[in-house]
């Protein structure tokens, strides 16, 4: 009887600290700095716009534009079949799902690579896979994919195959010339794919 | 109960409430350091897994029950957290048992019943814990402790079924045990 | 930075290390509290010893708030914990041989194993059951397989489905605990037996 009051006098006490507190919800890196830096300094985030374009032109699934920028910007203009995750509400809960995940290909856009990069970093430290950077962010887009210039006649092969492509994917994204601010760039609403929530590397449990 | 025995069994075990504190912060050190609770059924099942593939290997993809199991281990099912864990235990139950002189060999039972009765009713009694702890996926240790530790819905489920039935029984085996 | 494994901070065979130290640490406990006596373990369901009671729930009660807190201190990430899946079915209907297993064979599966290392001839015919039990099951799985996977509830913790804090339902628990205990010292008065 007296080692139940002791133990009594223990963890009741305790309890009610326990009972008190807020629980915890903060989100825990899981990345140390080193890693990440390592990371960064190799960008091996960043895809070129040449990939994410023939993505695009093939209608590849895998494939989810994301655009960090404002809504406002975002409702201006956004490339076809992306949504807006701005990034002052990057860590809501509403979109952990979505860049927590091992099905698709997310790629971050800006206006130019900056924070787009700074969505990448902070996703990656919590350890999520699969999200990438668009090289050069929306500024390169324009002027390399939708306003694509022809080469010099000098220029190697591989220069021309490349300027064709382009050409043809803008003509596909109902780009070229100059895209005005209004948004005359046909915006595709994104239809949500399903989104298949990455599986934790738990330990297997069972008794 | 005399006093003088109640002296002698307290000395012979651990106190009741500090067995309990010890024992939940071995499982705290097992879900810190590995992210999981105890077990014991777990193991028992490699072993069987592992003993059904060396007898006859074509019986393991017969059994799905089994093959989902050793794909779910790569390599061999015997190289198992809880494999290593109950071979700490049956170490560490020896050193405990030889410390305090309570190694002997012997069957335990109640003197109103023989040995053999006991020994055919721990065999049924094993024969049932082993096919539910299958069932319920996990015996006392790691679906009702540890799932109670971590406040596991089944957890507590599987507890209140192992407990509830248990006492709700207990009067038709007292014989066994009073 | 915690649990360890998960995040890849100490290896896997470093881990299988740690568990066989976890399980040394297990047995010896269980061994010195009396779980490897059958008759201790009974003892519970009959009053006379109520020791499974008290180690089980004070186990249960430290390891939980031994995780809250630790999660408080951020010392440890809870969403890497394993949480037992929840199918009510099999874990009622499991429950339930478990516990018919329980009273007729007097030991679980981790108290068997301790009884017999030290010498129990009964704990060791009760491991044998264990394996006859653990191939019937995996002999005759195609027979319970719907019931195996029925009423799939994901992995709920009781707090959430109550719609409390987990500190709080942990209060609460540790409320119910201390009722049962004081039940239990009460019990052992009333129903002592002098020699088993």
């Amino acid at each position: 009887m007296k080692s139940l009051k002791l133990l009594a006098l223990i963890i009741i006490p305790l309890g009610i600290i326990i009972a008190a507190v807020p629980p915890d919800k903060t989100k825990h890196f899981r990345l140390t700095a080193d890693e990440l830096l390592q990371e960064a300094g190799a960008g091996v985030q960043f895809i070129s716009p040449d990939v994410v374009a023939d993505m695009l032109v093939q209608n590849d699934p895998s494939l989810q534009l994301i655009d960090v920028r404002t809504p406002e910007e975002f409702d201006a203009f956004s490339l076809p079949g992306s949504i807006n995750v701005p990034l002052s509400n990057l860590l809501a809960d509403e979109y952990t799902d979505l860049l927590n995940q091992d099905a698709r290909m997310n790629v971050f856009y800006s206006n130019g690579s900056v924070y787009a990069n700074q969505a990448w970093m902070i996703t990656r430290q919590l350890g999520y896979e699969n999200n990438y950077v668009l090289e050069g962010g929306l500024n390169y887009w324009f002027g390399n994919i939708l306003a694509a210039t022809e080469p010099a006649q000098t220029s190697p092969n591989e220069e021309f195959a490349k300027y064709d492509f382009r050409k043809s994917a803008a003509a596909a994204l109902g780009g070229g010339g100059v895209v005005s601010a209004t948004g005359d760039a046909p915006t595709v609403k994104a239809v949500k794919p399903p989104v298949t929530a990455k599986a934790k590397k738990k330990p297997a449990g069972g008794c | 109960m005399s006093n003088n025995q109640n002296t002698v069994r307290s000395r012979k075990y651990l106190n009741p409430y500090l067995g309990g504190v010890l024992l939940g912060l071995v499982l705290l050190a097992a879900n810190f350091i590995s992210g999981r609770g105890l077990g014991a059924s777990g193991a028992i099942k490699s072993v069987v897994a592992t003993t059904i593939e060396v007898v006859d290997k074509d019986a393991v993809s017969t059994m799905p029950f089994m093959s989902e199991y050793a794909e779910s281990h790569s390599g061999s099912p015997m190289k198992s957290w809880l494999v290593f864990q109950m071979m700490g235990v049956i170490v560490g139950g020896f050193l405990s048992g030889a410390l305090a002189g309570r190694l002997k060999l012997k069957v335990e039972h109640s003197p109103k019943i023989t040995s053999k009765r006991r020994l055919i009713f721990a065999l049924a009694g094993g024969i049932l814990f082993g096919f539910g702890s299958q069932l319920g996926r996990g015996c006392t240790s790691g679906s009702a402790l540890s799932g109670m530790a971590v406040l596991s819905l089944g957890g507590f489920v599987t507890m209140m079924g192992i407990f509830g039935t248990a006492f709700a029984l207990a009067y038709f085996f007292r014989k066994n045990w009073i | 930075m915690g649990p360890l494994a998960p995040y890849e901070i100490i290896s896997e065979n470093t881990n299988f290390l740690l568990a066989f130290f976890i399980g040394i640490a297990f047995g010896w406990v269980l061994e010195s509290s009396g779980f490897s006596s059958s008759r201790k373990l009974a003892g519970v369901f009959y009053g006379y010893d109520t020791v499974v009671l008290k180690v089980f729930f004070t186990a249960a009660v430290t390891a939980m708030l031994g995780l809250l807190f630790m999660s408080l201190f951020g010392w440890v990430d809870l969403d890497l914990i394993y949480v037992n899946p929840t199918y009510l079915t099999s874990a009622i209907v499991g429950g339930v041989v478990m516990g018919a297993g329980f009273i007729m064979g007097g030991f679980c599966p981790g108290t068997s194993f301790c009884g017999a290392a030290i010498g129990k001839i009964d704990a060791m015919v009760f491991i044998g059951g264990l394996f006859i039990g653990v191939y019937g099951f995996a002999f005759t799985y195609g027979w319970w397989e719907k019931m195996y996977f029925a009423k799939y509830l994901g992995e709920p913790k009781v707090s959430e489905k109550l719609g409390m804090s987990d500190g709080l339902f942990g209060l609460f628990l540790i409320v119910i605990a201390l009722g049962m205990f004081y039940v239990a010292e009460w019990a052992e008065k009333k129903f002592p037996r002098e020699e088993y």
